[in-house]
């Protein structure tokens, strides 16, 4: 056989086909008692129905957590959690909170160095300049 | 062309379904079957499997000597409760009607984005491999070998159709980088599905449903581990590989890449089965290829219930829209040969090297760009730091420009089906990789 064959495996570009929303679940844990839960419990009544409905590829699991402040944790497809303590919080900043966790990636949060925040797998089309294409330089004078 | 119905044939999809269908029951009378609903409580349900089974049971081998000797025998006195709960253990893979009520199920069908005309219940039976539910009405496989034939009919058609000049071996490896089961498993990461730890009737529908090599409850539960829990294959007879070709017997015979497109799968692999030809039927999977299977399963519910068009939009939208550089699948041997070989089969005139530039020639970094050229056509181009190394860089990337020509407007032959379709202009079919 003259040639052979690198076995590989196509790697997925999230939102060239299709987009899947990277937070797959979220935990709201509130306590029926305490002061610092108030907001996480008018929020659990007035917004989270609307909220789960416009998110429908989010599960929600809702859990009392007696005695402790009021948390929202999410679930990640990368197999990640990140939690958000809302205590004190009014319910309308505990959504803004339930989005942050919503639009995360789930990765670690990382400096993004060189300011290239896109990547790309495709080539450029210029290709990469070489030293040795192109005009030569005009020869030194004198 | 016109777009066939298929509704007629997917009945067993779309219908409910009996439990159990053991594959010899199916030749008992009809009185012994009973019919549920897809609206049957998890309780009614779980009861009229039990009764099925244990009238089966009665009808094939006598009472009790039969068949697991852990099938629950459910005490009268016990509370309801407890009652339900033994009656969702006893059965293989979770009821029909608790796909309803899985908020991980319902969030998956929203997450594939899914119309609500795909139901969720054949959402959940993608998520049943057969080892976890033996049962071919209630798990995965016969909608795993139809999403199967789809996914390498789209993928072939569009490999062949980019790059109608890519060598066999390469189109081989292309395909299963598309659609082969590691890449089918990462698939089922990024769609967010989990595995179970263990399968049974009352686990969350919304996980994969498999049983895994390493399970610790082989011998408890597996529906074939009745007379020898670590037979992985039915008859006793061990898989074969390559149970297609005509010397399968012959282990050191030589495999030819023609040979491969005839009688191995559609990566040209060797298909495992029995001597009969037929699939082997094992006790346990392993993760890539219960994730496989549902990623193949779910292209077979698409099609089933929503049709060619959404299943080709599907396809291209989880499949191909994938990151692939086909130009780093190769790996040559001898290149400059092959070039020559490939001149000399086009009437080219044959192949010389040229240097094009250089710097360095007498320091310890000398790099020099090498040009291979046929008559006066530049056919490639590479740097090396020595003239040998350039010459063959030059060479694959002549042998890699003619390989991965690709068409400007590319067409698949699927895309002609439909009303108002352009008619079908034919494309490049290419004589092959040069022989040497």
């Amino acid at each position: 056989m003259t040639l052979k064959a690198l076995q590989a495996a196509s790697t997925s570009r999230n939102g060239v086909g299709a987009f899947i929303l990277q937070c797959k679940r979220l935990d709201f844990h509130y306590c029926d008692w305490a002061g610092s839960s108030q907001g996480m419990n008018l929020f659990l009544q007035h917004n989270l129905a609307r909220f789960a409905a416009s998110h429908p590829s989010i599960e929600i699991h809702v859990s009392p957590r007696p005695h402790r402040h009021p948390v929202i944790r999410g679930h990640f497809i990368n197999g990640t959690q990140h939690s958000i303590c809302v205590r004190n919080l009014e319910k309308g900043q505990v959504l803004q909170k339930a989005e942050i966790l919503r639009d995360m990636s789930g990765e670690k949060a990382r400096k993004v160095k060189g300011g290239r925040a896109v990547g790309s797998l495709n080539e450029g089309t210029r290709g990469v300049w070489s030293p040795f294409h192109g005009a030569k330089p005009p020869s030194f004078q004198g | 062309m016109k777009a066939l119905r298929l509704l007629r044939w997917s009945g067993s999809v779309l219908s409910p379904r009996t439990r159990p269908c053991l594959v010899h029951l199916l030749q008992q009378p009809l009185s012994n079957r009973r019919f549920l609903s897809a609206a049957a409580s998890p309780l009614q349900q779980a009861i009229q499997y039990q009764d099925q089974e244990h009238d089966a049971e009665e009808d094939l081998w006598g009472s009790s000597q039969a068949h697991k000797g852990d099938d629950p025998v459910i005490p009268e006195d016990m509370p309801q409760s407890l009652q339900q709960e033994a009656r969702l253990r006893a059965l293989p893979s979770p009821p029909l009607s608790a796909a309803k009520s899985s908020a991980k199920l319902a969030a998956l069908h929203a997450r594939l984005s899914f119309s609500p005309r795909l139901p969720i219940e054949t959402l959940a039976r993608c998520l049943v491999d057969a080892t976890a539910d033996s049962n071919p009405d209630f798990n995965n496989t016969s909608l795993a070998i139809l999403g199967r034939d789809l996914y390498s009919f789209y993928t072939s058609e569009a490999i062949l159709c980019r790059y109608p000049r890519l060598p066999t071996a390469v189109v081989f490896a292309a395909m299963a980088a598309y659609i082969g089961p590691k890449t089918l498993t990462q698939i089922t990461k990024e769609w967010g599905v989990e595995l179970v730890a263990e399968p049974g009737g009352e686990v969350d529908p919304g996980y994969l449903q498999c049983r895994r090599e390493d399970s610790m409850l082989i011998r408890k539960h597996s529906p074939d581990s009745d007379t020898d829990p670590t037979s992985a294959v039915e008859e006793g007879q061990p898989p074969i590989a390559g149970a297609n070709r005509p010397n399968a017997e012959q282990k050191s015979w030589r495999r030819g890449v023609s040979s491969m497109t005839v009688y191995d799968d559609e990566f040209g692999d060797l298909v495992k089965g029995s001597a009969r030809g037929g699939r082997s039927k094992a006790a346990t999977t392993t993760v890539e290829d219960a994730c496989a299977r549902f990623v193949q399963a779910v292209m077979g519910a698409v099609y089933l219930h929503r049709g060619k068009n959404a299943a080709k939009l599907f396809f291209k939208e989880h499949i191909l829209s994938r990151h692939l550089n086909v130009g780093k699948m190769f790996e040559f041997k001898q290149p400059t040969r092959d070039l020559s070989r490939l001149c000399a089969r086009e009437g080219f005139e044959s192949p010389v090297a040229r240097i094009l530039s250089e710097t360095g020639r007498a320091t310890r970094h000398p790099v020099f760009v090498v040009g291979v050229f046929a008559g006066r056509e530049k056919l490639g181009e590479g740097a090396g730091s020595s003239l040998n190394e350039a010459r063959i860089r030059a060479a694959v990337g002549a042998l890699k420009g003619w390989y991965l020509y690709s068409p400007l407007e590319v067409r698949v032959p699927s895309d002609v089906e439909g009303a108002n379709a352009r008619p079908w202009k034919p494309v490049l079919v290419d004589i092959g990789e040069i022989i040497v």
